[in-house]
């Protein structure tokens, strides 16, 4: 019986998160920000948002991104990371140009 | 010229002192204690292949002499949680020697250290396929199997020997992780083996599950194992107050959490660490994440079980700090 009431606690848990999710993703997106037309993307910008999704796929599935990072600092951490989050050499590069640019 | 310059000083291989600080304040069945602690974390990159990485455990445990009475008093312990040499040899294999995290499961790889934890007591399943002591002193491989777009298949394999060093506790063990990650998705599932080697030989097994919706700032983590001293499973929720990731708002900066966890007694097993009792246990908390990596949290949690009910308050604050080892040397 306990058992029951669990796994149906733990059902109702995971459909309120999912609903929650479902909630959050119901309004359509804002629209994109109007760029002038001369402000195009630069690679470096590419790549530094690039750097960003590949943190939040990786890094971001346990911690925020840390709030400073010295250029000094960067390369040790995402050796850590490397190993730590099993990341590859080209998401060191990209994830590097996000955290120290 | 600029970028170019802090391009080049990013290459060097300046090592770091990172980690965490807390104070944290339990009461569990009426019973309060306190645990200052600090947990330093070494990363010393050698070059573009290798790296030498440590984290220590520094912490005071402060109670009442006589569970909820009498004077306070203190003890000290601190252990050794990994000290490992890496070698980065291809995208595919990272060889590790020394002592490292247990790969069984996520939680103690990637949830141990306090600052990043979203609930501050481990799940009630932490010692399956931990033992001894959470930490392996032996040589493990790991690495990324293959890649794609839409997933990626991850692994670790590991050898432990026995050590009985004060601090530096490890079990003679074998076993390994493999996972599925799926970026589109934010999802990963994966499995756990493990094989204690030492005295009564017995094997643990376990699964885990995690979904990160890429639009929402909704983190689901869960993990099941099993072993002949008992068996169980956690789930948990956490959301930001906040329609993304990242959101640095007042509200944003707020996240709420939920568990629920259920644990099965199994046959007595010395050193297995586990409840001789089945448990049933809710947690829901707050976390506030402040400027500077400050972080303040608080829970609520109520534990069921034939050896009496008991109501679990958590209160910590932390602190994550990161800077140069060798401040001035490396500029």
């Amino acid at each position: 019986m306990k058992i029951t009431l669990f796994a149906a606690s733990a059902l109702a848990l995971f459909v309120v998160c999912a609903s929650v999710s479902g909630q959050s993703q119901a309004p359509a997106p804002p629209p994109a920000k109007k760029q002038p037309a001369a402000a195009k993307s630069t690679t470096a910008d590419q790549d530094q948002k690039e750097g960003e999704r590949r943190f939040l796929e990786n890094c971001g599935r346990c911690h925020n991104p840390p709030e400073s990072i010295s250029p000094t600092e960067v390369n040790a951490v995402l050796r850590h990371m490397r190993v730590r989050a099993m990341l590859s050499a080209e998401d060191e590069k990209l994830i590097r140009k996000y955290l120290a640019p | 010229m600029l970028g170019t310059a802090a391009g080049l000083r990013a290459q060097t291989n300046a090592p770091i002192l990172s980690g965490g600080v807390q104070f944290l304040s339990s009461t569990v069945g009426g019973n309060t204690f306190f645990q200052p602690a600090i947990a330093p974390v070494l990363v010393v990159p050698l070059g573009e292949h290798w790296l030498v990485e440590s984290r220590a455990d520094l912490r005071g445990f402060i109670s009442h002499e006589n569970g909820s009475t009498g004077p306070y008093s203190g003890q000290f312990i601190a252990s050794l949680e990994y000290l490992q040499l890496d070698y980065i040899a291809n995208a595919h294999v990272t060889v590790t020697v020394g002592r490292f995290l247990t790969p069984f499961n996520i939680y103690d790889e990637r949830f141990t250290p306090f600052w990043i934890r979203d609930l501050q007591d481990a799940p009630i399943i932490f010692p399956i396929g931990t033992r001894t002591s959470g930490s392996n002193n032996g040589l493990m491989f790991r690495g990324v199997i293959a890649a794609r777009k839409a997933w990626e298949v991850n692994y670790t394999a590991y050898f432990s020997v026995l050590s009985t060093t004060e601090n530096l506790q490890s079990g003679r063990t074998a076993g390994g992780r493999m996972g599925v990650f799926f970026p589109l998705a934010g999802a990963e599932v994966g499995v756990s083996y493990q094989r204690f080697l030492q005295d009564v030989n017995y094997n643990s097994v376990g699964a885990y599950f995690t979904w990160q919706p890429p639009p929402i700032p909704l983190d689901v983590r869960s993990e099941y194992a099993h072993s002949p001293a008992g068996q169980g499973y956690w789930l948990e929720a956490a959301y930001h107050f906040s329609k993304s990731r990242g959101d640095t708002s007042r509200l944003g900066r707020l996240q709420g959490v939920a568990r629920i966890q259920q644990f099965f007694k199994g046959t007595p097993t010395p050193g297995a660490d586990l409840p001789l009792v089945d448990i049933n246990r809710f947690d829901f908390g707050l976390n506030y994440y402040l400027p500077h990596d400050v972080r303040v949290n608080g829970s609520y949690g109520r534990q069921y079980s034939s050896a009496g009910n008991a109501n679990v308050w958590e209160a910590q604050i932390s602190y994550r700090f990161l800077f140069p080892a060798l401040p001035g040397v490396f500029k």
